[in-house]
């Protein structure tokens, strides 16, 4: 029996050189090869990082996103790119404009799922930003309907997730990070994550962060996936409690380290979380990573992160004498 | 003829380079290469930018665009006593966050925290500065309460310590206040406290006019109550909040109204003629003369070019509306 399997959300920061090679993309400096290239010298470098460490479920670090949802509305059809927008502090991104009917023009992200795949043993999670996210984090000037526009994303993504099984994928997340956004809206997000998931026989996780956990709990059984992943750390801790009255029946990541923080977690708090966590959760079904994905931190925070995180597992599996 | 304003936020960086100083600056800052009076410098320019294009748009009462602030939420509290902020909370329903404030102790206010900036922004625009607060039950809803345990006692606190801000605005010269309470879209209950709170802040405003202005959602519910709360005009957000056109539509309002008719939360442009047709078949309920039409909440959430465009449309709307008026 498996325990306390490591894992991590999905996106790494980028390297400088990547870094200024994007730059340089942008003003024509450098052509898409030049940076393709750059990309998978820095993807074959966070999974040898990862294998490094000995993480179990490794992810591609999303060397070649800029943002998890214009990333795919790049890759799709009926769509625009707007200028950028904040999020907070100092962070801004660019959203997807829907500008017309939502199509998709082939795989998005398998060729990268292959890559990272090909480089390790491991079972590489495939990665899809779900169709809530992708419409709640869009300007809509097509459909003038957020219930339309989602469905429409959800329609699509089930493409890319039939994909990227077909590409050997045995694990697919759903990130959803606008999960919490509104309420009222939660059948919504259910619904279309059913359309993106039904039918796989891959292990499906759905991420989320950022949110009023507590609103949102009594969806949490409803959601149509094996796993959910939770960030726990930032937030989170507090819903033990709620977890031991109303047991999840599924399969948890719990998010052990803060990614927005620059201090380096030390293995011993670590520990601590993950002992809190298994007060509640079987290990077999309990899953350790960090909150969110660590593209904001530094690529040395984000690896002394991975490295107390996988430390602090193993510790404890020993220590529980678990598998 | 309807005048025009804004809510409150506006973009702080947009796609050429020179739009993206501030960026640029609080990198600098956040390396350890600047210190914080360039910072100051590198906002203070942004903020002339903002006003600058909300002038050539023709707008009648301008915002600062909250260039200086972090957000919403801390840039007030953490200036009061009592308080601290703590980690990223999602801001409403927007895919923004802010740094949630914390109150430890009694919430004090301890100097002028806006009053700097409304003089820089006065000094830098052909029209007039409209001082903009966020109110007292929306700090207290987003807050972290670790002190009072009472939302009731931290929000009456809160509007004390904001009513002594609104006195220093008002004594620096500042001619139109606005206190926003977006959370009245969320808890149309605790609207008498929003009032009580308000009369806070009415006692130290003197003979100037006050808005308040509620966004992100309708106040349908409560629409009667709203336009009797104590301020001299009433914002809402018609857009997000359209439940609230029926309301002004049928019970009408005595008091000038700001009627946020253009989408700030979403790129797709309306066209000037159609939204001066739906303002013009509220003429029977509303002053609009004395009224002011605007965004549906501040312009932040939109990519510069593209609230520069709402601008425009924004003055173009009232501009019909003066013609068919």
């Amino acid at each position: 029996m498996s325990a306390l399997l490591t894992t991590s959300v999905g996106s790494f920061p980028k390297p400088d050189y990547l870094m200024r090679a994007r730059t340089k993309a942008a003003k024509g400096e450098l052509t898409a090869e030049g940076l393709r290239d750059l990309e998978e010298k820095s993807t074959g470098e966070w999974i040898r990082y990862q294998e490094h460490i000995g993480i179990d479920i490794p992810v591609d670090g999303e060397q070649y996103r800029g943002d998890m949802a214009t990333y795919f509305a790049e890759n799709i059809e009926g769509t625009e790119i707007s200028g950028l927008v904040r999020s907070y502090g100092n962070r801004y991104y660019k959203k997807p404009i829907i500008v017309d009917e939502l199509r998709l023009r082939g795989p998005i992200s398998v060729d990268w799922f292959k890559f990272a795949q090909a480089r390790t043993k491991k079972p590489v999670k495939g990665m899809i930003t779900g169709p809530y996210t992708m419409m709640d984090w869009s300007f809509d000037e097509f459909y003038g309907s957020r219930e339309e526009a989602c469905l429409a994303f959800a329609k699509l993504l089930h493409q890319e997730a039939l994909a990227l099984e077909a590409a050997g994928a045995k694990i697919v997340q759903v990130d959803e990070p606008a999960l919490s956004t509104r309420f009222d809206e939660l059948p919504l997000l259910v619904q279309a994550v059913g359309e993106v998931t039904k039918g796989l026989e891959a292990k499906t996780i759905l991420h989320t962060c950022y949110g009023n956990y507590n609103e949102i709990f009594e969806y949490f059984n409803k959601l149509p996936v094996d796993q959910l992943d939770l960030e726990m750390s930032n937030s989170g801790l507090d819903l033990l409690e709620r977890f031991k009255r109303e047991p999840l029946r599924k399969e948890i990541a719990f998010g052990v380290v803060d990614v927005h923080s620059h201090v380096i977690e030390p293995e011993s708090l670590i520990r601590e979380r993950i002992e809190k966590a298994l007060t509640i959760f079987e290990p077999s079904k309990l899953y350790i990573d960090p909150d969110c994905g660590l593209k904001t931190r530094t690529v040395e925070e984000a690896q002394a992160k991975l490295a107390n995180m996988v430390a602090a597992a193993r510790a404890v599996r020993e220590a529980r004498h678990l598998t | 003829m309807v005048r025009t304003t804004v809510v409150g936020s506006y973009p702080r960086v947009g796609d050429t380079h020179e739009e993206q100083s501030l960026r640029r600056a609080i990198a600098r800052v956040d390396k350890g290469d600047a210190d914080a009076a360039s910072l100051r410098d590198a906002e203070r320019e942004v903020m002339k930018a903002a006003l600058r294009e909300q002038n050539d748009a023709g707008i009648d009462l301008v915002t600062d665009g909250q260039i200086g602030w972090y957000d919403s939420q801390s840039h007030i509290a953490r200036s009061f006593g009592g308080i601290e902020t703590n980690g990223l909370v999602r801001y409403f329903d927007t895919n923004t966050y802010y740094r949630q404030p914390v109150v430890q102790g009694a919430v004090a206010w301890k100097a002028p925290i806006l009053v700097d900036d409304w003089k820089f922004a006065t000094a830098n625009s052909k029209a007039p500065v409209k001082a903009v607060l966020t109110g007292p039950l929306t700090l207290a809803s987003l807050a972290l309460d670790k002190h009072y345990g009472k939302k009731k006692a931290l929000t009456l606190d809160l509007a004390t310590a904001l009513g002594e801000e609104v006195g220093a605005l008002v004594r620096a010269g500042a001619s139109h206040v606005q206190i926003d309470e977006p959370a009245l879209t969320r808890y149309p209950k605790d609207l008498s406290l929003a009032v009580e709170g308000l009369e806070r802040v009415r006692a130290r405003k003197g003979n100037t006019p006050l808005t308040l202005f509620t966004y992100f959602g309708d106040v349908a519910r409560i629409y009667e109550d709203v336009v009797h709360a104590p301020a001299d005009l009433i914002g809402f957000d018609l857009v997000q909040g359209a439940a609230t056109w029926t309301s002004i539509a049928k019970q009408g309002s005595k008091k000038p109204l700001v009627l946020g008719v253009i989408d700030a939360r979403n790129t797709k442009q309306e066209a000037p003629a159609d939204v001066a047709k739906k303002v013009l078949s509220l003429k029977d309920s509303v002053d609009l003369k004395s009224s002011y039409l605007s965004p549906s909440n501040g312009l932040e959430f939109l990519p510069r070019d593209r609230a520069r465009e709402k601008l425009r449309i924004l003055a173009a709307t009232a501009k019909k509306i003066g013609v068919g008026g």
